[in-house]
């Protein structure tokens, strides 16, 4: 090949590029080499999705833009926040007497504290400013902290967050009243047990409706294999009277025919049929990092048709030029491989659905409450479980030595039942308690443990490490300085 | 076959063993051709000259139509005009013409070959790479024979004082002590010998041109050497050095506002697009030939390696020489690959005068390659830049 001929070959792959990239954002098409920087851990697994956060239209101006991608963090964390009794709401700031504030940290943003694609700046929460940022408003006026609080007097406002003491949105653990109403609680309760866990665990199904191995409605070839079979008969399924066709023929309705039912059996079916009866347990999976990518908030693959006629070139792009550019569809489902902490390389191929944790025909819970976890999370706070107290209680429930309740397993943390009375399901979000972590102290730790003990615990990094083995070595002092502001009569906030 | 004339000798004699001119200054080259058809045409006996004056003697043309171009502008012109105004006035208005006639004639002879390497229809250049060597090698012989103590011939006296006059002899004879010439150069200029004054005379003339344009062309290629080495320390210390670390406290850092406020943001990525299409025009405008006429190419040259040198500041400002990711990486590769290459490009080309001094040969090979690659680092820039600015306004 001729030199002369590089130069004019760069421009012309570098044109081609150009076209393909400048299709890829108008019309569709894969848009991950469009990506700026690195994705939030939170987001990297809808990063693909873009309109689910861009979604102002093209050349929309700065600040219809900032809107619109701002509409798009509610969309999918208001309800979040409104559950955690934010303590900065966006509607506090949104009044004009807080103007002063705006110039300052506009805290009507997200995106004042939270960007995206900037790995360098992010810090921990996918917070992107310093982490002193409680200095631009309590520092000065009515605000500053430091004013009617001596004890905060030589504090650096880098060390509230990071103390175990506040938290920007949620502080239902922290709030003062709370404090010391659990001011000089033991570190333990006189009766250790988690109360959800102890109800969920203790529920029976319905003696009645239980069925047996022979009452299996299954082809016979489905029949032939004892250990399905076996599986099926010993799981809360078979003892709450859910037949095989429930799950592999959904079509054939209730109460359907043996005949219907083989005529519309599915080997294989999918996680629509456990949709369809576990639906807060649904609710809640796609909430979390496990089945966000189902989220319905979450961008559909755009239609490049459509897009075409918006961009009028319709008619000029033929439909299998167009159809070519469609958008990739995104996986449905997470695979281990993508996640971003320690995973054990075994697993790296499972994708992530009902069925990855709660194994088909068994459906055995206690397995899903820490086997499951422990066969893909590979990380230190994982492994120390094995060798911690939490588990050797975990055990004895599971021997039956102990009480329904006073194990503490993986989910009876990170997945802890909601409702009330006997509806109680399991918050499939395993991530709605664990950032910042003290979201975990109401619902789960003062089950057992007392305030103090808890606030230390989960301010002390090494000892979360180790999976709670041990005694806290960090002191949070809120408590103390909380007790100490009542005792002089200062206003109280929360409960 | 008619014989060379001094524009063809002197044009051959500056050509490299690449094809490529020596290092002689633009304009003591545009002088060299100018003085050399002014001494063909006082040997064909059409001009007379002194210090004083430059006047026709013989308006016939002489058949050569190079000549005779030239011949017919003096004849035309009214009034008496001195020597070295006409050297000044066909270096200015007509050494294009007579290089590109003469080296035609050349190729025509068979002694040269034009070779067309030019590419992206600016960058690169016109070859002419000597493929019968038998009249460089006659004329230096001629030229040795002289500088030895053989009679001379007229005409080699005046080739002599030309090619004394542009200073090339060093690089003529590089295995050779040339100073040792002195004296022998000065007692040609003695003898009396037909043509000598003429040739003497726009020799003269033509050697404190030489010398001041050579003077210029030093200050210039030390400034560019040092513009460029500023420029590539500056690339490879942002490169090289680790990331500035930002500084843990809220509120407004300068190089917080300028590498995530999006107001500055915009501002230093439009400066640095303006810099970049600004650096990319004066680019072209001087290898087109569009500006040498405003103020000469040396001063845009060096005005394109501040350019450079800008961008390098502005990027930084721009980007914190931060690379990225995807398509980002891709364009700041390119940018920082263009910054550097163009870098070592300007030192290189700046280094060239010290490096013959060393005895380094074959220079322009390698400039050529730091160019090339240059202009090949520059061709995706513009489609990455639409994409990116783009991918700025859509998201």
């Amino acid at each position: 090949m001729s030199p002369k001929v590089v130069p004019w070959a760069v421009v012309a792959a570098t044109l081609l590029g150009a076209v393909w990239f400048a299709a890829a954002m108008t019309v569709g098409g894969d848009r991950s080499a469009l990506l700026i920087g690195e994705t939030t851990d939170a987001h990297h697994q809808i990063e693909i999705a873009c309109e689910t956060c861009h979604a102002a239209p093209a050349f929309a101006s700065a600040a219809r833009a900032e809107k619109a991608l701002n509409r798009g963090c509610r969309r999918c964390h208001d309800k979040e926040l409104k559950a955690a009794d934010d303590s900065h709401p966006r509607k506090k700031f949104r009044n004009p007497r807080m103007a002063a504030y705006w110039e300052k940290l506009d805290a009507r943003l997200c995106t004042s504290c939270h960007v995206e694609h900037r790995p360098e700046i992010t810090r921990v929460g996918a917070v992107t400013v310093a982490m002193d940022f409680c200095v631009a408003c309590h520092s000065e006026g009515d605000q500053d902290v430091r004013a009617d609080r001596p004890s905060h007097a030589g504090l650096g406002f880098e060390t509230c967050a990071s103390a175990g003491c506040h938290n920007y949105h949620d502080n239902r653990a922290l709030y003062e009243k709370f404090l010391v109403r659990h001011a000089g609680e033991p570190w333990l309760a006189a009766v250790p047990v988690h109360e959800a866990s102890a109800r969920q665990r203790s529920r029976k199904p319905p003696s009645r409706a239980a069925l047996a191995r022979s009452d299996a409605i299954a082809p016979e070839a489905a029949l032939a294999d004892p250990a399905w079979l076996d599986r099926w008969a010993g799981s809360g399924h078979a003892a709450a009277g859910v037949n095989c066709g429930a799950c592999h023929a959904p079509k054939s309705g209730k109460n359907a025919t043996r005949e219907k039912i083989l005529a519309r059996w599915v080997d294989a079916p999918g996680t629509a049929v456990c949709e369809d009866c576990h639906r807060p347990q649904a609710r809640t999976f796609v909430l979390g990092r496990h089945g966000m990518r189902r989220h319905p908030r979450v961008a559909k693959p755009r239609n490049p048709l459509r897009q075409l006629r918006r961009i009028g070139l319709s008619q000029v792009v033929p439909d299998e030029v167009a159809s070519w550019l469609a958008d990739a569809a995104p996986p449905t489902t997470m695979t281990v491989a993508e996640a971003r902490i320690p995973m054990r390389p075994d697993a790296a191929h499972r994708a992530l659905d009902c069925g990855t944790c709660h194994t088909p025909h068994a459906v055995d819970t206690a397995r899903a409450a820490v086997e499951a976890c422990a066969s893909c999370h590979d990380d230190s706070h994982t492994r120390a479980y094995f060798d911690s107290p939490h588990y050797a209680l975990w055990r004895a429930e599971l021997a039956g030595e102990a009480s329904p309740g006073t194990g503490v397993s993986c989910a009876t943390c990170h997945m802890p039942g909601t409702g009330r009375r006997n509806r109680i399901a399991t918050d499939h979000n395993q991530n709605d308690n664990l950032r910042p972590n003290e979201k975990m102290i109401r619902p789960v730790c003062l089950d057992c443990h007392g305030l103090g003990f808890s606030l230390n615990a989960l301010a002390d990094a090494a000892l979360v490490g180790r999976n709670f083995k041990g005694t806290p070595a960090v002191r949070v002092e809120s408590i103390d300085w909380a007790k100490k502001r009542a005792a002089t009569g200062k206003r109280e906030t929360g409960g | 076959m008619p014989m060379l004339t001094f524009t063809e000798e002197i044009l051959l004699l500056l050509g490299d063993e690449e094809g490529m001119f020596l290092p002689v200054e633009e304009h003591a080259f545009e002088c060299a051709l100018a003085g050399a058809v002014l001494m063909d045409l006082a040997f064909a006996y059409r001009i007379d000259t002194d210090l004083e004056a430059l006047v026709t003697i013989d308006p016939t043309p002489t058949g050569n139509p190079m000549l005779d171009r030239v011949l017919a502008k003096i004849a035309a012109r009214a009034g008496t005009t001195d020597t070295r105004t006409w050297v000044g006035v066909l270096s200015r208005e007509d050494a294009a013409i007579l290089r590109e006639q003469a080296l035609a004639n050349l190729v025509e002879r068979g002694i040269l070959e034009k070779r067309d390497e030019r590419f992206l229809w600016a960058f690169g250049a016109v070859r002419y790479p000597t493929i019968d060597d038998g009249a460089e090698r006659g004329i230096k012989a001629r030229i040795e024979e002289v500088l030895s103590d053989d009679i001379p011939h007229p005409r080699d006296v005046a080739l002599i004082s030309l090619v004394d006059a542009c200073e090339i002899l060093p690089d003529l004879f590089p295995d050779r002590d040339v100073a040792s010439f002195g004296p022998r150069i000065a007692l040609l200029r003695k003898m009396d010998l037909i043509g000598r004054e003429v040739a003497g005379t726009i020799a003269e003339i033509q050697r404190t041109v030489v010398r001041e344009a050579r003077a210029r062309a030093e200050r210039f290629q030390k400034l560019l050497l040092i513009l460029s080495a500023c420029g590539g320390l500056a690339v490879a210390a942002t490169l090289l050095s680790p990331p500035i670390p930002l500084a843990d406290r809220f509120g407004p850092g300068l190089l917080e506002s300028l590498w995530y406020d999006r107001v500055w943001k915009q501002w230093s990525g439009y400066l640095l697009l303006g810099l970049s299409l600004a650096g990319l025009g004066i680019a072209v405008a001087v290898k087109k030939r569009l500006v040498a006429r405003i103020a000469g190419s040396h001063g845009w040259r060096l005005f394109h390696i501040a350019l450079g040198i800008a961008c390098v500041l502005v990027l930084f400002a721009h980007t914190g020489f931060r690379f990225g990711a995807n398509m980002n990486t891709a364009l700041m590769g390119f940018f920082v690959a263009a910054l550097l290459s163009g870098a070592l490009a300007g030192a290189a080309i700046g280094g060239t005068p010290r490096l013959r001094k060393m005895g380094v040969r074959r220079t322009g090979r390698h400039n050529r390659a730091l160019i090339g690659l240059h202009a090949i680092a520059i061709c995706p820039l513009p489609a990455l830049l639409i994409v990116h600015v783009l991918t700025v306004y859509l998201y």
